[in-house]
């Protein structure tokens, strides 16, 4: 933590330098990890993570820096190297002190325990119960990868209008990975939920039925075929099924994406974009959820964005300057993995809405079909919308019927041409968590969706 | 307190505290760069980052922890931390390396011009990229991504054994992201490009790469499913073999993540694979004269004319085999031993492209795979994305997208028909040729 003065001078030092506005960014993370492989320990690893980032913003055009030096002779030369690269002249100007004002906001957590009070040896049981519970669902479990993180990071926020926000943010996360072996092939399945909760979050996760649940989904993909690869509908089931509308229309209704004008979405705002049975959302205020945030990385409020309401484009994802550029409101979702990292729009909790189709009539309209009930990772290019998703565990369907397990399935397409291709809208939505990748970092988010059935996609398979 | 400073702290600290041995990794390092979007400088940054990492065995269980903060109280914190976790870990049979000479070989990882190297020259370069390509085709839409960087850094490694080596690196990069449209197609070309100095880095060829990339893809339709043979361009090779990498690491057979286990000596590949990890290639970046752990850098054959002749290990694989590590042990102050090719090198053959492109009467041409996350280094598992062209007597018949590509690495190693002559130019340590890969499912 930097005091209030030094932050006043730094802050100066921009403004004196022509910054239209100036943004300091600081955090102390202590992250602590303990991980089990072949039923034993391997890992305990425990850091912290301490920077400082100061932008100053011409215009929308933004200038950034970072270090791990908190000292003020440091910060200044930073502040002043910052500038340099982009100073019209080497002019200085006269800046009024800042007064910093306390912005308040409300927490999305209220953490229990603390994991830094609680200690990485209460973490070994979970993970003992987890290797034993998967272990036990079959001789051909050969591997089973278990891991138990914590995080809090304690954040200080300062810029030029007089804002000082300070937030604490507690993240836990459990994963378990297993993998079955038969006959020299080799298939892995894993369950990874996380929170924005203290230590009680290991405490409320039935441990046994997760590792339990990665591992027979592992062991029926052991016994899979492979389906013909063509064009074919298919049901995406929910939960994690959401990764593709967050990966091929998250990014780009991001504003990131819409003022590079690179997203099939610029331009759209107010057209029907999507079926008229899809409602998507993107809200930061799910309380305790894995991807909320009680305040973003500029300090502003998050809020709950219809993004599509009805098969209709209602909003972007904005930060500063996006929302500035884009002229939208700011949405509160400027978002970094760390200090290191200027700022951006970024997803927080993103899905689509409940609807009321049953996943029993959506199996029934399809004659020959793919049920992907559980979806690994995939990618997109947001300019083009073109993604690519694998199918962790699938099903054929034939006539109106589920059918055996296939494996080795991914999905291909663009992410606005399938939009107007979900014609039926499950009633079970699920959120689930996972990490997301852009050019702010990896931050926490959770994709969701109910059960989806979508009238035709590119399958892969053999 | 300056890295070394706080390594020197952090030293004697561990001599006092009387642990059975230790190693340090300590890095500091600086980087400058811009993003320009409509010919403005959209976004810059400037860094200066730095850390420790301490792992240290008491009663042989180890124990890790690092800090980017150098006051003392916190490195008192990160040191009372590792201890607190060999209370927490099994045992673990590991000696650390003993300084050794190390090879005479030059690596080339830092050049002093780059420090010359300013704000207004990355700018320059940038704009000097995209004028050359908006020069080369009138279908540019849009030039959502184009910027150029540059960054230093040191490395300090010391242990408990009188290990006390270091490393400084540079390197610049620039690259340019175009988006081409003619009609409703819409394609992306992307390039980018890196060296120890600027003067390595070619405007032309990245613009001109970035913009064939994308145009040649315009207008591109999925082929008919069925089975091809297909010519993976040496960037898509060095793509596919750098998702496969970890196949040949010791730890991932020993901890069920590969199925080469209990393979050595086995042939898994075409006869004319040679796959080696090579630390002394001149001026690529996974060339280095001692690895992550201390232990010094060797050239190992991995695959020899199709037969499979070693892991790569670091200390713990290594220690848990009885055999001696091979020098692939990699370590950043954050994270845990882990392990990596120095260079992953695949040995060119003497087929030259063209005659690559006449190999069969009808192939697909790979120029992009989109994503990974239908391959699995577990399972081999390969289904993956693809865009190209459909070649009929070596002759372009029409660029091709929105195909899958199915199989299954193990088999399309040994399904090699053809290695190319060449690598691509870019600045990677994976460097392979285009591969002639028969059989492949292809779902369009």
């Amino acid at each position: 933590m930097i005091s209030e003065n030094l932050a006043q001078k730094v802050i100066g030092t921009g403004l004196e330098l022509k910054a239209d506005f100036v943004e300091i960014f600081i955090e102390e993370t202590r992250d602590a990890k303990v991980t089990f492989r072949d039923s034993k320990i391997e890992t305990a690893t425990s850091g912290t993570d301490f920077g400082i980032g100061v932008r100053l913003l011409y215009g929308t055009e933004s200038a950034y820096g970072f270090t791990s030096d908190d000292s003020e002779e440091s910060l200044i030369y930073l502040t002043k190297q910052i500038a340099a690269n982009r100073k019209t002249n080497h002019e200085t100007t006269v800046a009024p002190v800042i007064s910093f004002k306390t912005k308040n906001f409300e927490p999305v957590q209220r953490p229990e325990l603390d994991p830094r009070n609680v200690g990485q040896k209460a973490k070994l049981t979970l993970l003992k119960t987890a290797d034993k519970s998967a272990r036990s669902s079959s001789p051909h479990i050969a591997q089973v990868s278990i891991s138990a993180f914590d995080s809090e990071s304690q954040i200080w926020i300062y810029n030029s209008e007089g804002l000082k926000v300070n937030d604490n943010r507690i993240r836990c996360r459990f994963s378990v990975s297993v993998t079955a072996e038969k006959n020299g092939e080799r298939f892995s399945a894993s369950e990874n939920p996380g929170a924005l909760r203290g230590f009680e979050f290991f405490e409320s996760l039935d441990i046994s039925k997760l590792a339990k649940e990665a591992a027979e989904s592992s062991l029926r993909m052991l016994d899979a075929g492979y389906i013909e690869g063509k064009k074919m509908p298919v049901i995406l089931g929910n939960g994690f099924g959401g990764v593709i509308f967050h990966e091929a229309c998250g990014h780009p209704l991001e504003t990131e994406a819409i003022r590079r004008k690179a997203s099939p979405f610029t331009g759209k705002l107010g057209q029907q974009i999507a079926n008229t049975k899809v409602t998507a959302i993107d809200d930061g205020t799910i309380q305790n959820s894995w991807g909320s945030i009680s305040v973003d990385d500029e300090g502003h409020p998050p809020e709950k964005t219809v993004l599509i309401k009805d098969g209709i484009l209602t909003s972007y994802i904005s930060d500063r300057v996006g929302a500035s550029e884009v002229n939208i409101r700011r949405t509160g979702s400027a978002r970094r993995q760390s200090y290191q990292y200027a700022p951006v729009s970024r997803m927080r909790n993103t899905y689509i809405d409940a609807g009321n189709d049953s996943i029993e009539d959506m199996i029934h309209s399809i004659e020959d079909g793919l049920y992907a009930m559980k979806m690994g990772g995939g990618s997109v290019n947001p300019a083009t919308g073109e993604f690519n998703f694998a199918v962790q565990e699938g099903y054929e369907i034939k006539n109106g019927k589920l059918g055996r397990p296939v494996r080795g399935a991914s999905l291909i397409g663009r992410g606005h041409e399938v939009l107007p291709k979900i014609s039926m809208v499950g009633e079970d939505l699920e959120l689930t968590s996972g990490m997301c990748g852009a050019s702010s970092g990896s931050v926490p988010v959770t994709v969701g969706q109910p059960t989806l059935k979508v009238d035709e996609i590119l399958v892969g398979g053999r | 307190m300056k890295v070394t400073e706080a390594m020197d702290y952090l030293s004697s600290r561990l001599i006092e505290s009387g642990v059975d041995q230790w190693d340090l990794i300590g890095s500091e390092s600086q980087s400058l760069s811009l993003e320009l979007f409509e010919r403005k400088p959209k976004n810059s940054e400037i860094s200066f980052s730095r850390g420790i990492g301490v792992r240290l065995f008491r009663k042989q269980k180890p124990g890790y922890s690092y800090t980017e903060q150098f006051t003392t109280a916190s490195l008192d914190q990160c040191l009372a931390d590792a201890l607190d976790h060999t209370e927490l870990t099994d045992t673990l049979d590991l000696n650390l390396p003993d300084k050794e000479t190390l090879p005479k070989f030059e690596l080339y990882d830092y050049d002093p011009e780059i420090e010359e190297i300013n704000f207004d020259q990355l700018k320059n370069f940038s704009l000097e990229i995209e004028d050359l390509a908006r020069n080369e085709t009138s279908d540019i839409e849009n030039i959502p991504y184009l910027g150029a960087g540059k960054s230093t850094g040191r490395m300090f490694l010391r242990n408990s054994k009188g290990v006390d080596y270091s490393r400084h690196s540079g390197s610049l990069s620039a690259g340019i992201g175009v988006l081409l449209s003619r009609g409703d197609s819409r394609k992306m070309g992307s390039y980018s490009s890196g060296g120890r100095k600027l003067s390595a880095l070619k405007a032309d060829k990245i613009a001109t790469t970035a913009v064939e990339r994308g145009s040649g893809l315009l207008g591109a339709e999925p082929v008919k499913s069925g089975m091809y043979t297909i010519l993976l361009r040496n960037r898509i090779a060095s793509q596919l073999f750098s998702m496969f990498s970890s196949i040949f690491y010791a730890e991932s057979a020993q901890k069920g993540g590969s199925r080469l286990n209990g393979r050595l000596g086995e042939t898994i590949a075409c006869g004319a694979l040679n796959l080696i990890s090579d630390p002394f290639q001149y001026d690529l970046p996974g060339s280095a004269l001692f690895d992550g752990e201390g232990v010094v850098s060797r050239k190992i054959p991995v695959i020899e004319f199709g037969i499979f002749n070693s892991f790569l290990y670091n200390l713990e694989s290594a220690n848990r085999e009885k055999v001696s590590p091979t020098g692939n042990g990699t370590r950043g102050y954050s994270g845990k031993a882990g392990t990596s090719f120095s260079n992953l090198i695949v040995t060119p053959d003497n087929h030259n492209f063209d005659g690559l492109c006449t190999s069969a009467k009808k192939m697909l041409v790979i120029e992009k795979l989109e994503g990974g996350a239908g391959c699995s280094a577990v399972s081999g598992e390969i289904s993956i994305g693809a865009q190209g062209f459909l070649l009929e007597n070596g002759k372009k018949v029409q660029p091709v997208d929105r195909i899958v590509l199915s199989g299954n690495f193990f088999d399309w190693i040994k399904n090699i028909q053809m290695i190319s002559d060449s690598w691509s130019e870019s600045f990677s340590s994976i460097k392979v040729p285009d591969l002639v890969i028969s059989g492949v499912q292809v779902a369009g």
